[in-house]
C-alpha cells in the first residue's frame, strides 16, 4: 500500500483517540445530579420522611415552614415535604411513560412510512395533518375529558396524540438516510427491506429522537400538571406538583408555600432534564 | 498551454513565509506552512494539490478570508503593501475592488433570495456608488461579457433557474465588475459538468488576455491546470513542494511527489499501459452471447404533482425522461465504460441493472432471462451475481458498523458460508482489497477515502459477484489514490474474472482501462464502440465535444 | 395567475383534513361517558321526559345520521345549543372571543420584538459570554410552569405590589391591558425561550452560509451583509415560527385564563368539560381547529409569496 495512506489512517487514529476523552459539558452533569437527586428523593421517599403524605391532622394546618415541617403544611395539615417528595414518583412517572408511549408508537409509523413511501406514507400524513389542526393542548384536555381523570387517562391521551412530533421527526430523517449510498448498497446486496429498517436505518436515525425525547419529557411533566391543575389530571389525595400548586392558589397570600414548594420541585426537575437534553444536542453535534 | 502570457515581469502579490494554523478543541492543526511565491502581474498561476494540501486556506488568507479559528503569519504583500493585520475598513478597499475571489460551489455561494443583477450589482453600488439604474446597465453588459445569453431577462432570474455554468459566470462577472487587478478562482470548476468547464476556463482565459486580469487558479485537477496556467505551485500537506513553469512541472518534475501526481494521471498510465502491454485489445468474445442484454429500456418519472394537476385539467410538469430507448449488450470479461455528464442518465442504468428501480419499458435479461422476473431465491442469486460499488467513500458504508461487520454481513445474512468460516474469509477478503488486518475495528469515519473505498469493493466481492458495476468510485477520490484504486480494480478482475462495468464521467479513466466506451447523454445513448475506434475516430457531434472539453494532459504535446 | 393556483392546490390539500378533523371532533363527543340529558332533567325525570327531550336534541339517532345532521348544521354555521346555557353555541362562542384574541394579541407584541432582538443578540455572539447567559435564561424560561408562575406573579404583583389586578378582563382598552399584563407576560417568559431557540440557529446558519463568505470576498460590509443577506434569508424560518407560536397559543391560553379567570374561550372550554356540555365542547374543539388550520394556511402562503424558489 502506498506508504501516505498508512501516514493518513496513522494520523486519523491518533486524532480518534483523543476525541475519545471528551469532557461532558458541566451544564449536563448539573443536569444529571439534579434528576438524579429527584430520583433518589421519589424512590427513597418512605425512608427520608416519616410523615404519611395523606394522613390529615386538622390541628396542624396552614403552618410555616419550620424544624419539625421543612415545606410546611397545606389546608388539611398534610406535611408538604414528604408530599413533595411522593408526588415526586407520580411526576416522574409521567416524564417516562408519556414520553415512551408516544415515542414507541412514532417511531413505528414515521420508520414504515418514510421508508416505505408510497400509499402508506400519504395516509400517515394526512393522519398528522389532522392530528395537528388540533391545538395539542386542546386535544389531550378533550381525550382526557373523554376517558376520565388520571394518570393512566392521561397516558393514553398522550399516546393517541403525542406521537406526531416523534413521527414526523424520524420520517424526515429516515427519507434523508434513505437516500443514502450505503443503504442502497444494502439494497443491492439483497436484504429485505425490514432487516435494512431495523438494522441499518432505524440505528441512524434514532440519536435526534433521544435528543427530543429528553426535551420532550419536560414538557410532559409540565403538561400533567397542568392537568392536574385544572383538575383533570391525578385527583386527590394522591399528591402531584401541579395538583398540589392549584390546591395552593386560594390560599396564596395566606399560605404561599403550599404553591411554592411543589413549583421549584417542577421548575428544579424541568430544569435538569432540560440540561441533559441540551448537553445531548450539543455532543451529538460534535461528533458528527 | 497558454500562449502569449504578458510577462511583465512586475510582482503583484508578493507571499513570504505564510502559514496558517487552525485552533480546534484541544488540538492546533496546521494547515499552511511557511509558503512563499510571487503572483507576476497578468499570469495565470496555478495551485495543484490534493486534499489537505492546504491549497485553498492558502489562498484565502491571501484575502483575509479565514474563519474566526485560524491564525496566520507571515507576509503577504500587494503592490508593496503588508496586507496581514488590516482592519476590516481597510479590507473593503481591497476585496471586491483590488482583489475578488470565485468560489467552487456556485449555487451556496450565491444568496437563493437575490436576482443575478443584484448581485453583480452589489460592488458597483458599494464601492463605486453607482446608482440603480447605472448599476443594472452595466451589470447587463458584464452578463454579456461573460458569455450568458439573453443577459437583459437572465439579469433579473433567481439562481434556482441558472444552470451550474451560468451561475458560476454571474459569480465572476460579480467579482470583475469593479474591474479588480487580480482573481483568485477556488476550483470554480470543480463542481461542473466538462463540457460546461472548458466553456468557463476558456472565459477565463479571455479575461486574462482581453482584461489583463491576473489569476491564480487553484485545483486538485492538473490536466486543467496545464490547459490555461504559465506557471504551477505544486503543494502538498501545507508546503510548496514544487514551483515552475508550466513546462518544466510536468515536462521535468523535480520533486517525487509531482512525479507520483503526474504518474497518477490517467491519460499517463493509459499510455505507459499501452507502451508495455500493446494495443488494449478488443475482447475476443464478441462472438460469444452476451451475458447481459439491455433491449429498448426506457425510465420515466412523473412530473412534479402530476396528479394534482391532473385533477385541475391542467398543463402538468412534463415527465422526466431519464432513459429513453437504450439497447445495448455486454459481454463476460469485458470491462466496459459508460461515460456521460449529469443528466445523461448513467447512475439510473445503473439502477435499473441492479434492481433499485423499475423501468417503465423495455428489458433487462442476465444469461438469457428477463430480470423483472426473479423473486424471491432467484432474486437474492441475481444480487449475488450482480454486484455494484458506489461513488462516495464514506457515505456507501454504514457509519456504525465496523469494516469487518460492513464486509462480512452478506456473507452472514445471505447464510452464503457456514457461520465459524466467516471471519477467515473477511480476513481473505480484506487482504484481497489490501485492507491491513489491524484495520478491521475501525468505523467510516476512522478511515481515509481510499481506504473506505476498498471496502466497499470487499463488501460487493462478498457476494462472489460475476458482474461488477463501479458507478464513478473514484470520482470522490485524490487522483494519487484514484490510480491505486484502479490498479486494484485490475488486478481483482484478472483474479475474479470479473465482467466490469465502470461509469465514469472521466474519459481519461476510461481510455486507460476499458475496452469498450457507450457514451450517453440526456438518457440517450450516442455512440457505443471499442475505447480506440470511439475515442479517436469518434462519429458524433457530442462525442467530439466532448472528448474536446476534457483537459488535455499530455507531456508529448508540442507548444 | 400562478399565485391562485397555489392557493388552490393547498386548499385542495386540506379537504381531506377538514373532513378528518369533523369526524374526529363528532367521535370525541360520542365516546365521551356521562350523559348530557340527565344533567339537564334532573335526577327524577321519568323515562318519557328523558326520550322526549333526548329527540328534541336529535340525540337519539343512530351515530352517522347524527354526523350528517352535525355536519350539515356546521356548514351552515349552526353548532347547536349549549344545553345548561340554553344559548347556541355559536352565540356562545362569539361572546367568549374578545378577551381570548386580545390576549393572544397582546402576547404576540410582547415576544416577537424581544424574540427577534434576543436571537440576532445571540446569534452576533455566539459562544460569548453574553449568548451564554441568554442561553442559560431560556433554560430557565422553559422549564418554569405558566399557571405556577401565573400564581406567583399573581401573588407578587397583584397582591404585595399591587401593581396588576388578578382577575377579569377590565371595562375598556387600557382595562382590557391592564387586566391582561400578567396574564400576557406569564405566557411570553414561557414562550419566548422556546421560539427563541429555533430562531437563534437559523439565524447562525445562514451566518455560516457559503454567500456570506462570497459577500465578504466583494468587499461588502458586514452590517449591510447581516441586514440585506442574513437577515432577509431568515424571514422564512421566523414566519414559520410565528405560526407555531399562534397555533400554540390558540390552545395554551386556556391554562393562562383558568389561573386569572378571564373569561375567554378558555375558560369556556374548561367549565364545559367539567359541566359536559356536549356541543359547546364539540363546537370550541371544531373552532380551535379551524382558527389553527387557517394560521398554518396564511404562513404556508406568505411563505409561497416570499421565497422564489417555491414551486408554483
Amino acid at each position: 500500500m502506498n506508504p501516505n495512506e498508512d501516514i493518513e489512517s496513522e494520523r486519523i487514529e491518533t486524532t480518534e483517540q483523543r476525541s475519545i476523552i471528551f469532557r461532558l459539558p458541566v451544564s449536563m452533569i448539573c443536569g444529571g445530579i439534579i434528576v438524579l437527586v429527584w430520583l433518589i428523593g421519589a424512590i427513597a421517599a418512605p425512608l427520608i420522611s416519616d410523615y404519611d403524605p395523606i394522613a390529615i391532622d386538622f390541628l396542624k394546618i396552614l403552618q410555616p415552614p419550620s424544624s419539625s415541617n421543612l415545606f410546611g403544611t397545606d389546608d388539611l395539615g398534610r406535611d408538604m415535604f414528604t408530599r413533595v417528595l411522593y408526588a415526586a414518583r407520580i411526576d416522574i412517572w409521567m416524564g417516562v411513560a408519556g414520553v415512551f408511549a408516544p415515542m414507541i408508537i412514532g417511531i413505528f409509523f414515521g420508520l414504515v412510512a418514510g421508508y416505505m413511501g408510497g400509499i402508506i406514507d400519504k395516509i400517515l400524513m394526512r393522519l398528522v395533518d389532522i392530528t395537528l389542526a388540533f391545538p395539542f393542548f386542546v386535544l389531550v384536555l378533550v381525550i382526557v375529558a373523554m376517558l376520565g381523570p388520571g394518570l393512566v387517562n392521561f397516558i393514553i391521551a398522550l399516546a393517541f396524540v403525542a406521537w406526531v412530533p416523534y413521527a414526523r421527526l424520524i420520517r424526515a430523517d429516515v427519507q434523508i438516510i434513505k437516500k443514502s449510498e450505503y443503504i442502497q448498497a444494502a439494497q443491492t446486496l439483497g436484504f429485505s427491506p425490514v432487516y435494512i429498517m431495523l438494522r441499518h436505518v432505524l440505528p441512524n436515525a434514532l440519536s435526534p429522537i433521544i435528543v427530543y425525547a429528553v426535551t420532550d419529557a419536560v414538557l410532559v411533566i409540565l403538561l400533567g400538571a397542568s392537568l392536574g391543575f385544572l383538575g383533570l389530571g391525578v385527583q386527590p389525595p394522591t399528591p402531584e406538583w401541579g395538583v398540589m400548586i392549584a390546591n395552593g392558589q386560594s390560599y396564596i397570600s395566606t399560605a404561599w408555600w403550599i404553591s411554592f414548594f411543589p413549583g421549584v420541585a417542577t421548575v428544579s426537575m424541568g430544569l435538569g432534564l432540560a440540561l441533559i437534553g441540551n448537553g445531548l444536542s450539543s455532543l451529538r453535534l460534535g461528533s458528527d | 498551454m497558454t500562449t502569449g502570457t504578458q510577462n511583465s515581469g512586475t510582482s503583484l502579490v508578493s507571499v513570504e513565509n505564510l502559514s496558517v494554523d487552525f485552533h480546534m478543541e484541544n488540538q492546533k492543526v496546521q494547515a499552511v506552512r511557511g509558503v512563499s511565491f510571487e503572483l507576476i502581474r497578468g499570469e495565470i498561476l496555478g495551485v495543484v494539490g490534493e486534499s489537505g494540501s492546504g491549497k485553498s486556506v492558502m489562498c484565502r488568507s491571501i484575502l483575509g478570508l479565514l474563519p474566526g479559528t485560524a491564525s496566520a503569519s507571515g507576509k503577504v504583500l500587494y503592490e508593496g503593501r503588508d496586507l496581514s493585520n488590516l482592519s476590516d475598513d481597510e479590507w473593503r478597499t481591497i476585496r471586491g475592488k483590488q482583489a475578488s475571489m470565485i468560489f467552487q460551489n456556485p449555487s451556496s455561494h450565491l444568496d437563493p433570495l437575490m436576482t443575478a443583477g443584484t448581485h453583480v450589482a452589489e460592488p458597483l453600488r458599494y464601492h463605486e456608488g453607482a446608482s440603480a439604474s447605472d448599476a443594472r446597465t452595466t451589470a447587463i453588459d458584464l452578463l454579456h461579457t461573460v458569455g450568458i445569453a439573453d443577459p437583459e431577462h437572465r439579469v433579473d432570474a433567481f439562481p434556482h433557474e441558472l444552470s451550474g455554468g451560468m451561475k458560476q459566470r454571474v459569480m465572476i462577472a460579480s467579482a470583475i465588475a469593479c474591474k479588480p487587478k487580480f482573481l483568485i478562482a477556488d476550483e470554480p470548476t470543480t463542481a461542473l459538468d466538462v463540457t460546461v468547464q472548458a466553456r468557463i476556463l476558456a472565459l477565463l482565459k479571455d479575461l486574462n488576455q482581453q482584461q489583463n486580469l491576473t489569476i491564480i487558479f487553484v485545483s486538485h485537477d492538473l490536466g486543467v491546470i496545464s490547459e490555461i496556467c504559465d506557471r504551477v505551485l505544486v503543494m502538498k500537506d501545507g508546503k510548496v513542494v514544487e514551483q515552475g513553469t508550466t513546462q518544466d512541472i510536468i515536462f521535468h518534475p523535480k520533486d517525487p511527489y509531482t512525479q507520483l501526481l503526474i504518474n497518477s494521471q490517467p491519460s499517463i498510465r493509459a499510455r505507459l499501459r499501452q507502451q508495455s502491454l500493446g494495443e488494449i485489445e478488443p475482447v475476443q468474445t464478441i462472438t460469444a452471447k452476451p451475458v447481459m442484454g439491455i433491449k429498448n429500456l426506457a425510465v420515466e418519472f412523473p412530473g412534479k404533482n402530476a396528479a394534482l394537476f391532473g385533477l385541475l385539467g391542467g398543463i402538468s410538469a412534463p415527465p422526466v425522461k431519464a432513459l429513453g430507448n437504450i439497447s445495448m449488450d455486454i459481454y463476460k470479461g469485458e470491462v466496459i465504460g459508460i461515460v456521460g455528464e449529469s443528466g445523461s442518465g448513467k447512475s439510473t442504468l445503473a439502477r435499473v441493472i441492479t434492481r433499485l428501480q423499475n423501468p417503465t419499458a423495455g428489458s433487462v435479461t442476465y444469461e438469457g432471462q428477463n430480470i423483472a422476473d426473479f423473486s424471491g431465491s432467484d432474486l437474492i442469486n441475481y444480487h449475488r451475481e450482480v454486484q455494484m460499488a458506489f461513488q462516495n467513500p464514506f457515505e456507501s458504508l454504514n457509519p456504525r458498523f465496523t469494516i469487518r461487520q460492513t464486509i462480512a454481513e452478506p456473507l452472514i445474512v445471505h447464510n452464503l458460508i457456514p457461520r465459524d468460516q466467516v471471519e477467515t474469509r473477511t480476513s481473505e477478503l480484506m487482504k484481497l482489497v489490501e485492507i491491513p488486518e489491524k484495520l478491521s475495528s475501525r468505523r467510516p469515519r476512522q478511515l481515509s477515502g481510499g481506504q473506505c473505498q476498498r471496502v466497499g469493493i470487499a463488501r460487493a466481492l462478498a457476494m462472489e459477484p460475476k458482474v461488477l458495476i463501479a458507478d464513478e468510485i473514484t470520482s470522490a477520490l485524490d487522483v494519487t489514490i484514484q490510480a491505486q484504486i484502479l490498479d486494484l480494480l485490475e488486478h481483482i478482475r484478472e483474479k475474479e474474472n470479473l465482467t466490469i462495468i465502470y461509469i465514469s464521467h472521466d474519459l481519461a479513466v476510461v481510455r486507460m482501462i476499458c475496452s469498450r466506451v457507450a457514451v450517453f447523454r440526456d438518457g440517450h445513448l450516442i455512440e457505443i464502440g471499442d475505447v480506440g475506434d470511439v475515442l479517436n475516430n469518434p462519429k458524433e457531434e457530442y462525442t467530439r465535444t466532448l472528448i474536446a472539453s476534457a483537459p488535455r494532459f499530455s507531456t508529448e504535446q508540442a507548444f | 395567475m400562478h399565485f391562485l393556483q397555489v392557493i388552490f392546490q393547498r386548499l385542495l390539500y386540506l379537504i381531506p383534513v377538514l373532513i378528518g378533523i369533523s369526524i374526529i371532533t363528532f367521535v370525541l363527543m360520542q365516546l365521551t361517558p356521562g350523559d348530557p340529558i340527565r344533567l339537564l332533567v334532573g335526577q327524577r325525570a321519568t323515562p318519557e321526559v328523558i326520550a322526549a327531550v333526548r329527540a328534541h336534541y336529535g340525540l337519539d339517532l343512530p351515530a352517522y345520521q347524527q354526523y350528517f345532521v352535525y355536519m350539515s348544521n356546521t356548514l351552515q354555521g349552526d353548532l347547536g345549543n349549549s344545553i345548561p346555557y340554553q344559548r347556541p353555541v355559536t352565540e356562545l362562542i362569539l361572546s367568549f372571543l374578545p378577551p381570548t384574541v386580545f390576549l393572544i394579541v397582546y402576547v404576540i407584541c410582547i415576544t416577537i420584538p424581544t424574540t427577534v432582538f434576543l436571537a440576532i443578540l445571540s446569534a452576533k455572539n455566539e459562544g460569548k459570554l453574553l449568548d451564554q447567559i441568554i442561553n442559560q435564561f431560556t433554560v430557565l424560561g422553559l422549564t418554569i410552569p405558566v399557571f405556577w408562575l401565573g400564581i406567583m406573579m399573581a401573588r407578587l404583583f397583584g397582591v404585595e405590589l399591587g401593581w396588576f389586578p388578578v382577575t377579569g378582563y377590565g371595562k375598556d382598552f387600557i382595562g382590557h391591558l391592564h387586566h391582561l399584563f400578567l396574564p400576557a407576560i406569564s405566557t411570553s417568559i414561557w414562550l419566548v425561550p422556546v421560539l427563541l431557540r429555533n430562531l437563534r440557529v437559523a439565524i447562525i446558519e445562514q451566518m455560516k452560509s457559503d454567500y456570506v463568505t462570497a459577500s465578504q470576498s466583494k468587499g461588502l460590509p458586514e452590517r449591510y451583509i447581516f441586514s440585506h443577506h442574513i437577515l432577509k434569508n431568515s424571514i422564512l424560518p421566523t414566519l414559520n415560527l410565528f405560526g407555531v407560536m399562534v397555533t400554540y397559543l390558540i390552545g395554551g391560553s386556556i391554562v393562562v385564563e383558568t389561573v386569572y379567570a378571564v373569561p375567554g374561550v378558555g375558560k369556556l372550554i374548561i367549565n364545559s368539560i367539567l359541566g359536559r356540555d356536549y356541543f359547546v365542547v364539540q363546537g370550541i374543539t371544531l373552532f380551535y381547529a379551524m382558527a389553527t388550520i387557517s394560521v398554518t394556511l396564511i404562513v404556508d402562503l406568505l411563505s409561497a409569496l416570499i421565497d422564489p424558489r417555491v414551486e408554483l
